[in-house]
């Protein structure tokens, strides 16, 4: 008998994540091809490909991430499900005021870390997230001095590595990017030269992930807003850590509005839940915004190359870097270890990890450690 | 010089059927003829115009059927000989008109000629106009040669004018686009005046009012004329039988199924055995004519394309006769014997025929049509109906199928009629999801449009060609917004009537003779009825697309989107490359992830060839017309344009 050819292309993307609602809409499979386009948030296929072995399957987030091999790959160790994922160390962090102008999200972390990085060469150009009303656009940065203008969260969900295809496919090699663990997900399984090509190279340079619990899906959150505040009078938006349970909208005349979070949990896209990382545990380092701080950041460093940017960046003045409080230490713990345990438990119950080659899974896990995480 | 108008006495020439009906009109000294692009009826028209400043002619492309019937009724009611020409399913556009004008009468010989597309080579239905004849009480002729086709018409404007009634002259798209050698009759040299009279008595035909009341009366006098066709087509040449005088089976026929019934006599060598009886006039059918040849034998055969129409009828007349003629065996559409759907040849004819009279014939080998039936069944090498190279409508529903997919709310697209209706095939990305009549695109999505009062949400376009708009979109489009339905219309101006051959329309400066006229502008119109308007060319892909994602959003009543770039065929852009094309097989990715021959295996232009041997995409420099859109989508750049001087 003629042995049948298992689809790891297009067809698979769109039966197992876009047909069956995992799509966060990262844009991993956008700009690799003619039949991916992202609009408004959403992914879209526009015409089928009959490829069996392709870069969509390869690079999406939401089919066939093996967690075991991510982590002896990039960390060279085995993946134990602890909730931060694989850390050096965990910090608190907040930029100076050396770069003048800035208005960051929360401390500036990340924006003066991409600042340095690309003043000092450590990258060629940064993939930011810039927007257009309340629509992530993103914007391949080559300028340090352009860093700032993409500050800030975009609080839904964004195709971010559709520019870093497209910083690739224009041939850059030494790329950094900014995502949220979706997207860093999708990075790393790009740098795992996955279709095992003879002449790959990694394009990546520097990885910062931020934390994220989920994000809202930009279709419904768009009619909602518009009903509330004209949306070019936007400041700012932000979610306040615990217990504040709220989304405020800052406007440009000083105004300020606070929407419940049940309200905005009704607006985030089903792909989300599935999600098993809270702190994009395969970046180089992570960031979100401190507990009882919202001026400064938790910064996590998991790599080398991270560690010495950091430290760069501390000694020429750039960042102002301490030591985490235990208690802090707890909490952040507990919400990650909580967020991986409900995106487990509902990816198994609809038998999404370690399914057979013929369905494919959306994760791969060693089976010992599922256990013991969703226990 | 047309060879239409030529003087001499019994010339002899090769003419096409629709040309034969031109040269009868001629003959018989037509003033005016208008009429509305649709094949397999054009020609009839645009030979006209070709004579029409040598014969003192008006002739016109009219905005739809039911105008045409109503600019070539005027030329009557003042007197005039006028000939109005369509397509079959036209006859149901200018029905109405119709109605009400066989009500009233007519005064100089005025002429219908209706062209049917049998197994609608180029329809979208098989629509049969030989019913209008009956249900409007009307004569009706139906040419079995092309010497009839010019001797009938030329003769229906003399029984018009005797009856005071249209007479309509049917072809089918065999007899009108076929050619065949006939002799050319005298050309009359009578100028007519025209006068419209209305002075008169009102019941006065000639001088009164034209109207179809009073309504009993008036019909009253029309069935008047029915009867007195009925007794002048006793006596009608164009009615003939051949064969024996008693016939083991006569056969009744008529239009191209005269030929295809002879050569199935002939190929069966049954002369002897089978009579033919030829109708020119199927409607209304002369009685004692039918009485005569009816009585010839026992058994009798219909043959016919589509309907049972003439069966029909005869067989009405076999029961009111049957006292007379005895009862008789009918074999036609009812039984089975001849198809109901679909054109005929000789071979059905010839089968149909063997099985009443119990011969045996194969007509191909049963080899060969097992093979062919088989083939058939599991999709022979699928020869699809693609559009040209450098076709608009490519490009444009390349745009409007991504941006319907990017939208991702299932959105769908009401077709119309124009070679754009080919959009429900693969060639336009299988876009249109419902296809009816001339303009029904917008009525339909019109309806749609309102459905959000039951949850529909999905976004509704329509589209249709700038020809189509003029037609029957206009009235669809002020009832969009009027009743304030939220929906997309798409122009999709190609700055002709493609489909039929470029026929000029309303939106161009210049008409079918020739002169100039004021244009109308599809713009100007749709703002005027209060639609928010865009015009964008199609091969501007990118910008199109955007458009049409921000009109799919607007939720504001009625958008329009004009999608303005001239046919490949049109006569500025045919033969004209603007690029030269070129394959950079270098950077060309094939079958590769990363592009999977987007341009030969989705995109699909005639000019795109992908070389197996090589894997690469190539030009064929015959067929590409040089429109460059095809370097925009190839993901590579792989597709190179350099501008011809
Ligand atoms: C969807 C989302 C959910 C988040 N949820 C949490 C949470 O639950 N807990 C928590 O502690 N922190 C969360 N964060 C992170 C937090 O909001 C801050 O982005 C982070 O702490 C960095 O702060 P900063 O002051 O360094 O930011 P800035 O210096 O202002 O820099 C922010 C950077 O993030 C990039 N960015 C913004 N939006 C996006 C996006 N949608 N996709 C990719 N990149 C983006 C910008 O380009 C910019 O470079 C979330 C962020 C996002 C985008
Ligand atoms: S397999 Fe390659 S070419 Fe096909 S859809 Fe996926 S990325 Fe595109
Ligand atoms: S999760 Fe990302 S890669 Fe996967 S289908 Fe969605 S956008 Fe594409
Ligand atoms: S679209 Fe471009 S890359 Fe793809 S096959 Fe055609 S020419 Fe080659």
């Amino acid at each position: 008998m003629e042995e049948k050819v298992l689809n790891r292309g297009q067809q698979k993307v769109r039966s197992n994540v876009l047909d069956a609602g995992l799509c966060t809409g990262c844009g991993a499979c956008i700009n690799l091809c003619p039949y991916y386009q992202s609009y408004r948030g959403k992914t879209a296929v526009l015409f089928p490909c009959t490829i069996d072995e392709g870069r969509c399957f390869a690079y999406c987030p939401k089919i066939e991430v093996d967690l075991e091999e991510l982590s002896q790959r990039l960390f060279g160790k085995p993946y134990d499900g602890s909730p931060l994922g694989s850390c050096q160390s965990v910090l608190m962090s907040k930029a100076t005021d050396i770069i003048k102008g800035s208005k960051p999200q929360a401390g500036g972390t990340v924006s003066a870390l991409m600042y340095y990085a690309l003043k000092k060469g450590f990258i060629d150009g940064a993939v930011l997230m810039d927007r257009q009303g309340l629509l992530p656009v993103p914007h391949f940065v080559g300028d340090a001095n352009d860093v700032l203008a993409c500050s800030q969260s975009k609080y839904t969900a964004a195709p971010a590595l559709a520019e870093v295809n497209q910083a690739v496919k224009d041939g850059y090699k030494n790329i950094g990017m900014v995502g949220t663990p979706c997207q860093v997900l999708s990075a790393a399984k790009m740098r795992m030269n996955p279709l095992m090509k003879e002449d790959f190279i990694d394009p990546f340079g520097l990885i910062i992930g931020l934390f994220c619990t989920w994000a809202i899906d930009y279709r419904l959150f768009e009619p909602f807003v518009i009903k509330k505040i004209d949306i070019d009078q936007i400041e700012k938006i932000d979610i306040p850590p615990p217990p504040a349970e709220i989304l405020q909208i800052f406007g440009k005349n000083g105004e300020k509005l606070e929407i419940p979070l049940s309200e905005i949990r009704e607006l985030v896209p089903k792909g989300c839940s599935y999600c098993v990382d809270m702190t994009s545990e395969f970046s180089d380092l992570s960031v979100g915004v401190m507990e009882g701080r919202p001026d400064m950041n938790t910064l996590i460093i998991r790599t080398d190359r991270a560690r010495r940017l950091v430290y760069g960046a501390q000694e020429e003045g750039y960042l102002q870097v301490s030591e985490m409080p235990e208690e802090n230490l707890e909490h952040l713990m507990w919400a990650a270890g909580n967020k991986k345990r409900k995106g487990l438990i509902k990816a198994c119950d609809e038998g999404l990890i370690n399914a057979t080659e013929e369905t494919n899974s959306y994760l791969k896990i060693r089976q010992d450690i599922l256990n013991k995480l969703i226990a | 010089m047309s060879h239409l108008t030529d003087t001499k006495k019994d010339a002899s020439y090769l003419v096409m059927g629709n040309e034969a009906i031109v040269r009868g009109a001629i003959e018989a000294g037509v003033n005016v003829a208008s009429g509305y692009p649709g094949t397999p009826s054009s020609e009839i028209i645009e030979s006209l115009s070709r004579v029409a400043s040598e014969r003192n002619l008006y002739v016109e492309w009219s905005v739809n059927e039911k105008v045409a019937l109503e600019v070539a009724a005027a030329a009557s009611f003042a007197q005039l000989r006028s000939l109005c020409a369509m397509k079959q399913n036209g006859v149901n556009v200018a029905s109405d008109f119709l109605l009400h004008l066989v009500g009233s009468g007519t005064r100089g010989g005025f002429v219908l000629v209706t062209c049917d597309d049998p197994g609608a080579l180029s329809s979208v239905n098989e629509g049969e106009s030989r019913y209008f004849s009956r249900l409007m009480e009307i004569p009706l002729l139906e040419p079995g040669n092309f010497q009839e086709a010019k001797d009938m018409t030329k003769w229906a404007f003399e029984l018009s004018e005797e009856l005071k009634q249209i007479v309509v002259v049917r072809s089918v798209t065999r007899m009108s686009h076929a050619s065949g050698n006939i002799r050319y009759g005298e050309l009359p040299d009578i100028e007519r005046k025209a006068e419209f009279k209305y002075s008169g008595f009102i019941f006065d035909p000639e001088e009164g009012v034209v109207i179809s009341a009073p309504v009993d009366w008036k019909h009253q006098q029309q069935q008047a004329k029915v009867k007195r066709a009925m007794e002048i087509f006793e006596n009608c040449p164009f009615n003939t039988y051949e064969g024996p005088d008693k016939p083991e089976l006569l056969l009744i026929t008529s239009s191209a199924c005269y030929l295809y019934s002879k050569e199935a006599v002939n190929v069966l060598g049954i002369e002897d055995r089978v009579g033919i009886l030829k109708l020119g006039t199927t409607w209304p059918l002369p009685p004692k004519l039918l009485a005569k040849n009816l009585s010839r034998t026992q058994k009798i055969m219909i043959v016919e394309e589509v309907l049972p129409f003439l069966e029909e009828n005869v067989k009405i007349l076999a029961a009111e006769m049957a006292a007379e003629i005895g009862v008789k065996t009918f074999y036609g559409k009812k039984d089975g014997t001849i198809p109901m759907t679909n054109e005929l040849n000789p071979d059905l004819v010839i089968s149909g025929l063997s099985k009443i009279l119990g011969m045996e014939y194969v007509p191909v080998s049963a080899e060969y049509d097992q093979l062919a039936k088989l083939s058939a069944f599991v999709g022979a090498p699928a020869r699809d109906q693609v559009f040209c190279p450098g076709c608009p409508h490519r490009a444009s529903f390349l745009s409007i199928h991504n941006a319907l997919e990017l939208d991702g709310r299932k959105g769908f697209v009401c077709g119309d009629i124009g070679c754009y209706s080919m959009a429900v095939r693969p060639t336009g990305f299988e876009t249109l999801k419902t296809l009816h009549s001339m303009g029904s695109g917008m009525g339909v999505a019109s309806g749609f449009g309102k459905l959000g009062q039951f949850g529909m949400d999905q976004p509704i376009l329509a589209v249709c060609g700038d020809s189509t708009f003029y037609h029957a979109v206009i009235p669809a489009l002020v009832n969009a917004v009027h009743n304030k339905a939220n929906i997309t219309l798409v122009v999709l101006d190609n700055s002709g009537t493609a489909m039929t051959g470029f026929q000029p329309h309303p939106g161009l400066d210049y008409n079918v003779m020739g002169d100039e006229v004021p244009c109308i502008d599809v713009a100007k119109i749709c703002s005027a009825i209060g639609a928010r308007v865009e015009i964008t060319d199609p091969f501007d892909l990118k910008g199109t697309r955007e458009m049409l994602n921000n009109l799919i959003e607007d939720s504001n009543g009625v958008k329009v989107l004009i999608m303005r770039k001239a046919c490949a065929l049109s006569p500025q852009r045919k033969n004209k490359k603007d690029f030269e094309m070129r394959v950079d097989e270098t950077i060309c990715l094939g079958e590769e992830c990363g592009c999977n021959r987007f341009c030969t295996r989705i995109f699909r232009c005639p000019g795109l060839v992908w070389n197996e041997k090589k894997k690469k995409a190539e030009i064929d420099q015959v067929i590409c017309a040089g429109c460059g859109v095809c370097a925009d989508i190839c993901p590579q750049h792989a597709i190179v344009k350099e501008e011809v001087a």
